[in-house]
């Protein structure tokens, strides 16, 4: 069952992505998916669908529970809701990526090797 | 939420359609938001799918990772309840401790007494030999016309080996008792000699040192020995450095060259092995000591063969020897039976039908607890009913029931596997005769197994009923009902359990009975000699100085003289042969000037030697003619003294006396008839026997029998003083009073008797148990109705005949259906019975009336209690 990433973003981002989207309260896949398009410049324009298999893998290693509710325009919707190991979670990922993306930055300044 | 989601399942959501119901409304939000924009409706929707990307790949993704998680969840809440449910049963176990006392030692030794048999069953019975491919090992056997099964003749194991088609490996083994010289005190063991291969087709394998070789068969080179383990520890104290070392057995020097592992070994209590010897008649060609049959031949088919191909195998073999050897081999064929059967067929009917009882108890003893679980259930209809009421639902309430029981049944099983423990080591310890393996009878892992399944499955059994009961039941109406009107459903199941137990209280009682009155009858027999104030003891003459006839027959002499000469011994006699320990040796035998018998038919008698005092030292009496006396000599005319099963088989219509006979080509005059005398067991008929005087017929092999006048144990230590100081090399064995030979005789009716006998008192205890239980139930539960009675006149009397007049109509049921089913099953134990018929009015008749007066008994007491009512306090209550 090999993950299947969205053609423009890796697996471990849309992990993150999601945490973050659901950090500010609960939410429903679309509205999931609208915060990703409106805060990454619609990095997952084409392949919205990857979302979910993400969305419940992560549910499977409950780092957020779903939940049936009502939606705005009055139908059922699943909404998901960070759990407190997920909240944990977001904050390790963001620093790790964080990390990693400084030195990536890093790296693309660093002058050539001498010697 | 989190814990709402968890429950959802139970409102039938499917993984599936909850992943389709959440895709689709992504998509239907997206387009709608498409709309809004003033794309058209068609376009809008489209547009919604290309965004969305693949949908099957991550739908089928999304389904597999929520139903992986919904199986996780159902699994952590069904053992989340099923601790509920086990916890809350111990709580109510503790919260009734009498129930919970009676109903597990009832569980407890019902399913431990079904384990200890189990334990052995499984050890003689189902436990595979152990030896190298045990289910491929066949006995071959010398057939006779008449059917007799014989061990095989050297020639013709070798001409079996030649021949065979069907076995792979074919060996052979003969065991006798020697004396042992050249470790401590002169002692007799029991030597098996073997043929070249022996060891390897069993797989015996070797601890210490070496097994034989090939080559060591040959004379000159089969003068060393292998040790058996046991033997080794024993005798040797388990030292290695034994290897090397040599022995004397039977007069022979013997270098023991090795010791078997420990467990490795034959049946036959071997303490040592040594090559057997291939004279001249090991040959395939050679006429000469076909008809000397004394090797037990073992072979290993080939993989896949049936035994009808081996027997026709074995008989091709046969006809062609017949054909081959005329004279030696006329009429005898081979045939095989599998080295199982040999072993423990003769057990196995016993040993089952052993188990059957036992389980027969388990099952009263089901009986009894699972009526003690309604009584309980009825008790428990309110808190039930609340609980129900409360929400739990009618499956949850069917389970915890169940769960109770079944944690009675586990607790009951766990106490049951230290009884059987016990049990097994006792049982072992007692040493049943003639009950194979027992050395390889314990509580194993397949024996807790099964200890644990029983005790699972039974509680099902008797947990399913109150359990069912109250699933049929309405139970908020519990709720209103009074607790005091009783259910006509439960007591109409309580008095079928009663019935139940009682017809398992009957069977058993049936068989106990039975086996009860064979064995009375078993020791009724007349022995044929009185076995009180006399002992015997045992003496084998080996070595170079015993060579000679004379040698030997000196010192048999010698031996009577000194121990005629002790304070207090009345009669003292030498013989080769003591009753009740087998048949002895066989010889052909034939009476002169009578027509010859039909060819197929044994024309074999069984011989023993004996000094002229022998009849009298046992005190068997003289029928006609006259006893051996001191003129019947070496040299002295060739004379037999007849038992009176050989008058009936061989002197139809002739006085045997002066009658002159042919034993083995040598001709002898009958002087004497004597009563017949026990020879294996009282259930065993005599044999025709014929007996020579020790000067003519001179064995090595000496039972001396000491009458006293007093306790004859007391001579024990004097007996072997005198022997001792006669010869010092010569081993003393089974110094015993002569009445042993008859309790040892009867060991094993004893055996099965006692067991079935303490199996059917305890079926018997508990049915009782249970028509109390159930009587006093009813009392109790009629208090209201019966004080009615009483207070419109009913008499304590007509009380107490009504309650007890209901048990005893149970019990008459119960002895019905007990006694048809015992009918049924007779055919089990008619093997074992001995002087009665399975009809045996005796037991059919009593039986009921036992069971009718142990109803009786039990009902009396909540009878009794009955008629103390006090109709007015009843009635206000």
């Amino acid at each position: 069952m090999p993950p299947a990433p969205g053609p423009d973003i890796l697996r471990g981002t849309l992990d993150l992505l999601i945490l973050k989207a659901l950090s500010w309260g609960p939410a429903h896949g679309y509205a999931v998916a609208r915060w990703i398009q409106q805060a990454t410049g619609d990095a997952l324009a084409v392949g919205e669908g990857s979302l979910y298999p993400a969305l419940h893998r992560l549910e499977e290693r409950e780092w957020i529970a779903a939940s049936w509710g009502t939606s705005e325009n009055n139908r059922q919707a699943k909404y998901y809701a960070l759990t407190r190991r997920g909240r944990a979670q977001l904050r390790i990922e963001a620093d790790n990526w964080r990390r990693y993306a400084a030195a990536v930055f890093a790296a693309l300044d660093a002058p050539a090797l001498q010697g | 939420m989190a814990r709402w989601s968890r429950f959802r399942r139970f409102f039938g959501a499917e993984p599936k359609t909850d992943v389709d119901a959440e895709l689709a409304f992504h998509l239907e939000m997206r387009a709608r938001e498409l709309v809004d924009a003033g794309v058209a409706p068609d376009r809008a929707r489209e547009l919604a799918l290309q965004r969305f990307g693949d949908y099957d790949g991550p739908r089928k993704q999304c389904v597999a990772i929520t139903t992986r998680r919904e199986r996780r969840m159902a699994r952590i809440e069904y053992l989340h309840e099923l601790r509920q449910d086990v916890g809350y049963a111990l709580r109510m176990l503790r919260r009734a401790p009498g129930f919970t006392l009676v109903a597990l030692t009832t569980l407890a030794l019902g399913i431990g007494a079904n384990s200890a048999i189990f334990s052995v069953v499984h050890g003689v019975l189902l436990a595979p030999l152990p030896y190298r491919d045990a289910d491929r090992l066949y006995r071959v056997t010398t057939l006779y016309p008449d059917g007799t099964p014989y061990s095989l003749s050297p020639p013709d194991f070798m001409s079996v080996r030649e021949q065979t088609r069907t076995f792979e490996q074919v060996e052979a083994f003969t065991d006798g008792i020697y004396t042992m010289l050249g470790a401590g005190e002169p002692r007799e063991v029991r030597g098996t000699g073997v043929s070249d291969g022996f060891f390897t087709l069993l797989g015996l394998p070797v601890a210490v040192g070496r097994g034989f070789l090939p080559a060591e068969n040959q004379p000159g080179r089969d003068r060393i020995a292998v040790l058996d383990h046991a033997f080794w520890q024993r005798q040797f104290g388990g030292d290695p450095t034994v290897v090397g070392r040599t022995i004397t057995v039977a007069g022979t020097p013997l270098e023991i060259v090795g010791v078997l592992a420990e467990g490795a070994r034959l049946q036959n209590d071997t303490d040592l092995y040594r090559p057997i010897t291939y004279d001249d008649t090991f040959s395939a060609a050679t006429a000469r000591g076909r008809r000397g049959e004394f090797l037990f031949v073992v072979g290993r088919a080939t993989p896949g063969t049936t035994l009808a191909r081996i027997d026709a195998d074995l008989k091709r073999i046969g006809t062609q020897l017949q054909s081959s050897f005329r004279g030696t081999n006329d009429g005898l064929t081979f045939n095989a039976t599998t080295l199982n059967d040999v072993i423990v067929g003769d057990v196995r009917t016993p040993l089952l039908v052993l188990l059957g009882a036992v389980g027969f108890v388990l099952l009263v003893a089901c009986a009894n607890v699972a009526n003690l679980l309604l009584a309980r259930a009825s008790a428990r209809r309110s808190e039930l009913a609340v609980r129900s009421a409360l929400g739990a639902g009618r499956v949850r309430l069917v389970r915890q029931l169940l769960t109770e029981a079944v944690v009675l049944g586990g607790v009951g099983a766990a106490i049951g596997v230290a009884i059987a423990y016990g049990a097994t080591r006792a049982l072992v310890a007692a040493e049943p005769a003639n009950i194979p393996r027992l050395r390889e009878v314990g509580v194993n892992g397949v024996v807790v197994a099964f200890t644990f399944a029983i005790g699972i499955s039974t509680s099902v059994l008797f947990g399913i009923l109150p359990a069912l009961q109250f699933s049929g039941k309405r139970l908020p109406s519990a709720l209103r009902d009074s607790t005091r009107s009783g259910t006509g459903g439960g007591q109409r199941m309580r008095s079928t359990l009663v019935v139940a137990e009682m017809a398992l209280a009957v069977v058993l009682l049936i068989g106990a009975g039975l086996l009860i009155r064979s064995f009375v009858q078993m020791t009724r027999v007349d022995p044929g000699f009185r076995p009180e104030q006399a002992l015997s003891f045992r003496v084998t003459l080996q070595g170079e100085k015993y060579r000679k006839d004379e040698a030997a027959r000196l010192r048999a002499a010698e031996f009577e003289d000194r121990l005629r000469a002790l304070p207090g011994v009345t009669t003292v006699a030498t013989t080769s042969l003591l009753p009740l320990s087998g048949r002895g040796a066989m010889v052909g035998f034939a009476v002169v000037g009578a027509p010859p018998p039909p060819p197929n038919v044994n024309a074999e008698i069984a011989m023993a030697s004996i000094t002229p005092d022998y009849f009298r030292a046992i005190n068997t009496p003289l029928r006609r003619g006259r006893f051996f006396t001191a003129h019947d000599q070496t040299e002295a005319p060739r004379v037999v003294i007849v038992n009176e099963a050989a008058v009936r088989r061989w002197f139809a219509d002739r006085d045997p006396i002066g009658s002159h006979v042919d034993i083995n080509g040598v001709e002898r005059e009958v002087v004497g008839l004597v009563g017949d005398v026990l020879q294996r067991n009282p259930a065993d008929p005599v044999a025709p026997m014929v007996f020579a005087p020790y000067a003519q017929r001179t064995t090595r092999s000496l039972r001396i029998v000491v009458r006293t006048a007093g306790d004859p144990s007391a001579l024990t230590t004097a007996i072997r003083g005198e022997i001792r100081a006669i010869d010092a090399d010569l081993a003393i064995t089974d110094i015993r009073p002569l009445r042993q030979l008859v309790v040892r005789s009867l060991s094993t009716p004893r055996f099965y008797t006692s067991l079935l006998t303490l199996f059917a008192g305890v079926g018997l205890v508990l049915a009782t148990t249970g028509v109390f239980g159930v009587m006093s139930y009813a009392v109790a539960q009629r208090t209201r109705e019966i004080s009615i009675r009483m207070a419109l006149g009913a008499l304590p009397g007509d009380v107490l005949r009504m309650i007890v007049g209901r048990a005893i109509g149970l019990a008459a049921i119960g002895a019905v259906v007990g006694v048809a089913t015992a009918l049924l099953l007779g055919r089990f134990i008619q093997g074992q019975l001995f002087g009665v018929s399975l009809l045996d009015p005796a037991t059919i008749g009593i039986v009921p009336l036992v069971l009718g007066a142990s109803a009786a008994l039990a009902s009396f007491v909540p009878a009794r209690r009955a008629t103390r009512f006090d109709p007015a306090s009843a009635l206000r209550e």
